[in-house]
Order: C-alpha cells, then sequence, then structure tokens
C-alpha cells in the first residue's frame, strides 16, 4: 500500500491544522494517541459548532417559556413551565397572521420562479443562439442589472408602479422581484445555452416545429439543471427579501410576506420575549425544514449560482 | 434573428422576409426586456434624475437643484457617519467573513460523515433572512438577554453590547460574519474539491508539510473562488440593511446607521427624496468601482495560477 510510506511523520506539523484527506487507516493505528494538531483543530470545530447552534437552541426553548424564565434562565430546559400558550397565541396573533403570510410567502416564491423563468429562457435562447453585436448587448444589458443594488432603484420603482396603477399591489410587487431576478437567469441560462449543441433545434426545427415551439418542447426540457439552481436561487432571495415587499406593498396594503410579518409583529415589542421567540420560530420552521429537506441542492446551486455568475 | 440563418443569406433576402425571420426572436426576447427596461433601467435613469432635484415626494412643484444633494452628501455628517460606519462594516465583515470561511473550510475539506455534518452547521444562517437574524440576536444581547445572563454567571456584568456605541458596531459586525461566513466557507469548500488530488500526492511526496501544501497548492489554485467571495462578499455589505434594521435600528444614537439606512429613510420616513436618491447614486457608484476594482485587482493572483 502506497499510504504506508507516507513521508511525513506526525510531528512533521504540530499546530497546523491541515486541509486534511482522511487519514489513512494504517497510521491511526501505528499511533494511538491523536496529534495536538487533530485536538487543537476537533476543539476549535466543537466550539464553532456551538456557537452557530446555541442561538437556535435557545430560539426553540425560549418560544415554551414564560418571560420571567427566559430572562432568568435562557439556557435551561424548564419542564414545569413548559407551555404552548405562546406559540398558540403567536400563531393567532391579530398583528401577523403566520400561517397567512406562509401561504401569500410561497405564492410569491411560486409565481416569481415562473414568471422569471418564463421570461428569461427564451431570451436566453436568443442571446446563446445569435451571432451579432445586438445579442452580446442584449447579454450586456441584462449582466449590468447584477451591479445594480435592488435598493438603489427601489425608490423610482415605486413611482414607476405608481405610474402603472400597481404599487401595492401583488402584480406589482411580483413584477419588479421578477425583473430582479432577471440578470442572474438569463447569464446562468445563456451560458448553459452555449453547451447545449444546435442540432437538437435544428432537429426540431426540420420537423416542422417553429422556432418558439421548437424552444419549448424540445430545448427547455434538456434545461433541467440550470432550471432547478435558479429555483434554489430566486426561492431563498424571494422568500427572505424584505425591504421591496415593505416598500412596494407597504402596510397599507395588508399583504404581509413572512419577513415584512415579523417585522410588524417584533418590530415594536422586541422586549416581550414571549412574542419574539414564538414568532421568530414560526417564520423561521420553513426555512430550516426546506433546508434540511433540500440541502444538497440548495448548496450545489448557491456553488453554480456564484461560481459561474 | 433566426439562429439558422448565416448573415450572408440573410442580406439577401427581401426585407419582408427578414422580419419575419425575426419575429420569433422578438417575441422570444422582447417581454423579459420590456420588464427589465421597467423595473431596472428606467428606474436607474429616473434615480439620476431625481437626485438633481428638490423633490419632496408628493408635492407637484420640485426645482431642478444640480448636484446640491451630491455636495449636501459629502457635507451632511449623518451621511458621511453611515458612509463611514458601511465601509468599516464592508471592509470588516469581508476581511472576517472569508478569514472564518476559509479557515472552517481548510478543517473540514474531507469527505468524512463528520465533517458534512459541521458543513450542514455552519452553513445554515446563511439560508435565513436577515432580518430575523437581526431580531434573534438583539433578543439575545439585550440588557437581559440570554448572552448577559450567561456572562452574570460567571460573575460578568452586563455588557452593553447593543446600547454603547463601540459594541454595537462590533455587535453589528459579528451578527454579520455568524450569518454569513458559511456561504463563503460553502464556496471554498467547493474550490479545495476541485483541486486534483494528485497535486497534494506530489506535495507529499516532496516532502511538503500539511501547511505548506494549504499555502503553495490550495490557495493558489483556489484564487478564482477567492475573487469571486471578496466581490460578493464586499458588493452585498455594502448594501447593508436588514440586520441592521433588525438588530440595533440604527442606534444608540444613530452610531450603526448604513447607507441604505440613510437612503430608505430620507426618501420615505423624511420626504427628502432627491437627497435619498442622491445618496443611492453615489452607493451605486462605489458598488460598481470597488466591485470592478476588486475583480481586475485579483487579476494577478489569478494569473499566476495559469502560468
Amino acid at each position: 500500500m502506497a499510504t504506508t510510506t507516507h513521508p511525513t511523520t506526525p510531528a512533521a506539523s504540530p499546530a497546523a491544522p491541515a486541509p486534511t484527506a482522511p487519514r489513512p487507516a494504517t497510521r491511526s493505528r501505528r499511533r494511538p494517541a491523536p496529534s495536538v494538531g487533530t485536538i487543537l483543530k476537533w476543539v476549535v470545530l466543537g466550539l464553532g459548532a456551538l456557537v452557530m447552534l446555541v442561538p437556535l437552541y435557545i430560539m426553540v426553548i425560549n418560544a415554551f417559556k414564560p418571560q420571567d424564565a427566559i430572562i432568568s434562565s435562557p439556557l435551561a430546559i424548564t419542564p414545569d413551565t413548559f407551555s404552548l400558550e405562546y406559540l398558540q397565541a403567536a400563531l393567532t396573533s391579530e398583528k401577523f397572521n403566520v400561517v397567512k403570510a406562509y401561504g401569500v410567502t410561497l405564492l410569491f416564491v411560486a409565481l416569481v420562479n415562473v414568471c422569471g423563468i418564463a421570461l428569461a429562457a427564451p431570451v436566453a435562447y436568443v442571446i446563446a443562439r445569435g451571432r451579432s453585436k445586438w445579442h452580446l448587448g442584449l447579454l450586456l444589458l441584462f449582466v449590468c442589472g447584477l451591479f445594480i443594488p435592488g435598493q438603489v432603484t427601489l425608490i423610482p420603482v415605486v413611482f414607476v408602479l405608481r405610474v402603472l396603477g400597481l404599487i401595492n399591489t401583488m402584480p406589482g410587487f411580483i413584477l419588479f422581484e421578477t425583473a430582479a431576478t432577471l440578470p442572474v437567469t438569463i447569464f446562468l441560462f445563456s451560458a448553459y445555452l452555449r453547451t447545449v449543441p444546435r442540432d437538437i433545434d435544428e432537429a426540431a426545427a426540420l420537423d416542422g416545429a417553429g422556432k418558439i415551439r421548437a424552444f419549448w418542447s424540445c430545448v427547455f426540457p434538456i434545461m433541467k439543471p440550470v432550471v432547478a439552481t435558479i429555483v434554489v436561487l430566486n426561492s431563498i432571495s424571494v422568500w427572505n427579501d424584505f425591504v421591496s415587499p415593505q416598500i412596494i406593498l407597504g402596510p397599507s396594503s395588508g399583504i404581509y410576506t413572512v419577513t415584512t410579518g415579523v417585522y410588524a409583529a417584533v418590530g415594536e415589542f422586541s422586549t416581550d420575549y414571549t412574542t419574539v421567540f414564538p414568532t421568530l420560530l414560526l417564520a423561521v420552521s420553513p426555512a430550516i425544514l426546506f433546508f434540511v429537506l433540500m440541502q444538497r441542492h440548495i448548496i450545489g446551486g448557491l456553488v453554480a449560482g456564484a461560481t459561474k455568475g | 434573428m433566426a439562429a439558422t440563418l448565416s448573415p450572408a443569406t440573410a442580406r439577401r433576402r427581401p426585407a419582408a422576409r427578414v422580419w419575419r425571420d425575426r419575429l420569433p426572436g422578438i417575441v422570444m426576447g422582447g417581454p423579459a426586456v420590456l420588464v427589465f427596461l421597467a423595473m431596472f433601467i428606467v428606474p436607474m435613469f429616473l434615480a439620476f434624475v431625481l437626485s438633481l432635484t428638490d423633490w419632496n415626494g408628493y408635492s407637484l412643484n420640485f426645482t431642478f437643484i444640480g448636484f446640491d444633494n451630491y455636495a449636501e452628501a459629502f457635507r451632511n455628517p449623518r451621511t458621511v457617519d453611515a458612509a463611514i460606519f458601511t465601509a468599516v462594516v464592508a471592509f470588516c465583515g469581508t476581511v472576517l467573513c472569508n478569514g472564518v470561511g476559509l479557515f472552517i473550510a481548510a478543517l473540514i475539506a474531507g469527505n468524512s460523515r463528520a465533517n458534512t455534518l459541521l458543513r450542514t452547521i455552519f452553513f445554515y444562517p446563511y439560508i435565513i433572512s436577515a432580518l430575523i437574524i437581526g431580531f434573534l440576536w438583539s433578543a439575545m444581547l439585550s440588557p437581559e438577554g440570554a448572552v448577559n445572563g450567561l456572562l452574570g454567571h460567571v460573575g460578568l456584568g452586563p455588557v452593553p453590547f447593543l446600547t454603547e456605541v463601540g459594541f454595537a458596531k462590533a455587535s453589528v459586525i459579528l451578527t454579520i460574519v455568524w450569518s454569513h461566513f458559511g456561504f463563503n466557507m460553502i464556496l471554498f469548500l467547493a474550490g479545495i474539491k476541485s483541486v486534483p488530488a494528485e497535486y497534494f500526492e506530489a506535495a507529499t511526496v516532496d516532502g511538503a508539510s500539511k501547511w505548506q501544501q494549504f499555502r503553495n497548492v490550495t490557495l493558489p489554485l483556489i484564487a478564482p473562488v477567492f475573487t469571486v467571495n471578496l466581490v460578493l462578499t464586499l458588493v452585498g455589505l455594502l448594501k447593508v440593511y436588514d440586520i441592521v434594521l433588525a438588530l440595533t435600528d440604527g442606534g444608540p444614537a444613530g452610531s450603526t446607521q448604513t447607507i441604505v439606512y440613510q437612503v430608505l429613510r430620507d426618501s420615505f420616513a423624511n420626504s427628502e427624496l432627491g437627497f435619498g436618491a442622491a445618496q443611492s447614486v453615489i452607493l451605486l457608484l462605489v458598488t460598481a468601482v470597488l466591485g470592478l476594482a476588486v475583480t481586475f485587482a485579483r487579476r494577478g493572483a489569478e494569473k499566476k495560477v495559469a502560468d
């Protein structure tokens, strides 16, 4: 076995936390005590994991406690004061109808995904297949959207939507969020479509399908992986967006997403922990659940989106 | 334009035919272009036009005042303070998020189960809305919150995490790092895993220590990922808002207000729309310049890999 001739001695880098490949089994058998470096590495990682998890733990356990128990013992699980009434109160709060907010936000996520992909896919196809400088210009136009922070355009967007009669309405919000997804979507789609051979569309054209039909029936199904990436990216950004729904929908519309609802419910009562923790727990649960179920896709999608974008 | 036609054949056709061939392309591209123009390009120019006025957002008369709003942005102490704090957050946040992210990524790059679990634990805050992260930490860092409760048990007095200027600023930055470094870590992990295993084997045969391998093999090869991480974090942190709103609401005494915080407050609550627009245009320019500058500055580091 090649690994037995490993030239590095265990003491070669005792303190360096290394980007290790899995250690060969033969070596750990020869050396019963782990090196200082290994111990240090696991201490650091363990402490780090603790720092990451304790806030989640505090949020969960304190959602079932009365105010005085939260303040006196925030880290303790107290079965004697355990109560579901605070969660119940948050669930039925008049200020923030959580269940409705889930529905509204999910609806937004779904509609923005559908609209964004329906708009972006054909234009990405035109860009990827085109050869003229117009097509390049089109790509550049959308790509410059990547560098415009949404908050910069938000103020004038309010006036454009007012002119269109869409301010404080769901279609207005969906229109803005859809536009916000276009740059990344078009960029990733057209990069992907360049790798799809032209034979496929040409074969479809020979069968007599029109260009548009050929795209939707023959090319679009091939785009599944990149569509999945985009759905992950868009879903996270729409679900978590706060500023645009807060300003475009506005409190006067009575339409709350999960984030604007949390702001309305928690913003003014941030010292009443029996409201804060249950509300946050309810707001976070779907996102955590989605993450646990889709972890591999989410991480893969984020990496693909960032490194190709 | 029809993709299947070469330019030469297209030129020979009569104009009507050419337009008929172009029609599918226009139908396919048109809607997206219209939506993008209406929601991005027109508003961007509108922001610039508004920034030259003294409009308050609702009255019917306003006047063009040239670049006065821009001059005001550099004089107004509120804006200058917000700009400095935003710069500090963006700089410290970028350094810390990438430093911690790279460090943890290097530690858990192996494919063991424990490493996969740790990856999940370090990453999960990234998918939670920044607003909720802010409220959660605000509840934990308040004078009677969990962190001070914990410190009280070991005999340390309450620390004014959110109520004293220096502590509040540090709290904002550290909360951002807590919630964001997992994303940087994920990208670094992807970069480290894409380094061919033979490189590490060759380095091991040459007698390189783990640290030397990291320094001389991993680091240069993940230079492109490093650039992406730096640019994304920097550009993202320059427009930080949600987490500040929830954590400190800009306080104490306005010390943790950021530029976007100012832009939104001036544009809507303070009815100084022109001034708000001027600050947002400045933010746009700074973001674009810094983003491009980092990208170009990193070209050198990336080129070394290519050689």
